[in-house]
């Protein structure tokens, strides 16, 4: 027996359940970022209502389990009368995508409110003195400048992210883990199975943070 | 160009400006000196509002600074500001620096933007920087790519703020040069500096400052010649010293 064997023998659960990992990966990330991105301008805003949004929606998200804002996503919506798709599959993974953005948004936001209050106040107060308003302050200075030095707590987040997407598989979304599970339940090689579905996320993980190394030296030489 | 009348300010219990009187014609130069603490970066930091003031009334360029609904960005932009520390966007190169406000604020394309930043690093003696970034720039590049970044808005007044009291003493003077062309071509500036021989060459008045009043504003001649505060006296006795 070839170890890693398995994983060909039951290709449409591993390389399935592998892009569908990435997938919501991918779009969980990319929400994290938009909504993690406005909830810390909220929390930075000089309107004292939006910031109690921006604090109660980082509360929320961050102390109450992942697990159980998939459920909610995906079971309590539906009670209330909101679905995302009609189909079931689309439904869930859909309903996936918008628990890993709305939960991952939360440790997105309080990374970019303290990169947004580590810019220099000399900044603000350059850019603000040339005439830009607020907002082309924000665009141009102070939120390029706030990227270039969160990288590496924001690859942290994506690294996590992408793990995270596993809990997925509970309310039955077909991805990796997912898979590793079926093929479990039909062959019983349960170390084969499950040593396999590691490898790949290792394979989504190992070059996610070297990415992002990478990119932190970019950032260092242009700033 | 611009006027002060009776300008209070405070911060929090502090009472930084104690009644600023002060007006200023257009193609003035006024220098503005005084001990740390007098409130002279407060005031300049009034004219373009990036300290709102509690009381009296400031009139730039017809604008009402003092009244809430002012429209600060038109303010600003007619109004150029260089800080001690220069400030220059470390994300940008010295052009991109440059081009930032024209092209986002009074609508520049980018090639006329790049043209005007082109001639701007000229006129500053660094036509060699446009693509450097600030940080392997010398502090007296860095002030000057700030001051051309201030010009590009083609503004009506001109505020700097001890512009060379971060700069090594080669690089004050590449500053001071390009301050003085500047004067010469008649921008309107305040200017707050301990550079004596600046004042001296450029200026047309001095205002000395002291616990956040105006005590002594003189035609530049006679306030080095025979100033009429003995503060002031005391002052200039310090400076001119070292
Ligand atoms: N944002 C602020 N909040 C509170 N106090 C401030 C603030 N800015 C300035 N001050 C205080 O106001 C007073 C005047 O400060 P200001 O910076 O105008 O003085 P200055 O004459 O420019 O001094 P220096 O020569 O040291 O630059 C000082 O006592 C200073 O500590
Ligand atoms: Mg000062």
């Amino acid at each position: 027996m070839i170890p890693g064997a398995i994983v060909f023998e039951f290709p449409k659960d591993f390389f399935g359940g592998l892009w569908v990992t990435v997938q919501i990966s991918a779009l969980g990330l990319a929400g994290a970022l938009i909504i993690g991105t406005g909830i810390a301008l909220l929390r930075v805003s000089p309107l004292r209502p939006l910031r109690w949004i921006g604090a109660a929606y980082v509360e929320f998200f961050r102390n109450t389990p992942l697990v159980v804002q998939l459920f909610f996503l995906f079971l309590g919506l539906p009670l209330i009368g909101f679905r995302f798709a009609s189909d079931t599959f689309d439904n869930i993974f859909r309903a996936a995508c918008v628990g890993m953005a709305l939960y991952h948004g939360a440790y997105v936001a309080e990374i970019v409110r303290g990169g947004l209050l580590g810019v220099d106040k000399g900044q603000i107060e350059a850019a603000r003195s040339l005439g830009l308003s607020y907002v082309q302050m924000l665009r141009f200075v102070q939120l390029p400048q706030t990227f270039r030095s969160i990288v590496p707590p924001l690859g942290n987040i994506a690294i996590a992210l992408v793990k995270n997407t596993s809990l997925a598989s509970t309310i039955g979304v077909a991805d990796l883990l997912f898979g590793a599970e079926v093929v479990e339940s039909r062959t019983f090689r349960a170390e084969e199975g499950f040593g396999a579905a590691t490898v790949l996320y290792l394979f989504l993980t190992g070059p996610l943070g070297f990415a992002v190394n990478a990119l932190e030296r970019r950032m260092l030489i242009a700033r | 160009m611009i006027e002060f009348r009776d300008v209070h300010k405070h911060f929090g219990q502090l009472h930084v400006l104690r009644g600023i009187d002060l007006s200023l014609s257009e193609r003035e130069v006024v220098v503005v000196i005084g001990p740390s603490g007098s409130g002279k970066s407060t005031m300049i930091r009034t004219i373009n509002r990036l300290e709102p003031i509690d009381s009296g009334s400031l009139v730039v360029d017809g604008l009402r600074v003092h009244e809430k609904n002012v429209d600060v960005n038109r303010l600003r932009r007619d109004v150029g500001m260089v800080f001690q520390s220069f400030n220059l966007f470390p994300h940008l190169t010295a052009a991109e620096n440059i081009m930032l406000a024209p092209m986002r604020a009074r609508g520049l394309s980018r090639r006329e933007s790049r043209e005007r930043a082109e001639r701007l690093l000229a006129k500053v003696g660094i036509p060699e920087k446009a693509d450097v970034h600030p940080a392997r720039l010398s502090g007296g590049q860095q002030q000057r790519v700030a001051i051309a970044r201030a010009l590009a808005m083609e503004p009506k007044i001109m505020l700097f703020d001890e512009p060379t009291s971060a700069l090594d003493a080669e690089m004050i003077r590449e500053v001071l040069d390009v301050m003085r062309q500047l004067a010469s071509e008649g921008m309107t500036m305040v200017v707050i500096t301990h550079e004596v021989g600046f004042a001296r060459e450029a200026s047309n008045r001095v205002v000395f400052m002291d616990e956040g009043r105006i005590i002594e504003d003189s035609p530049t001649a006679t306030f080095f010649e025979r100033p009429r505060e003995e503060r002031a006296r005391q002052f200039l006795s310090k400076v001119i010293k070292h």
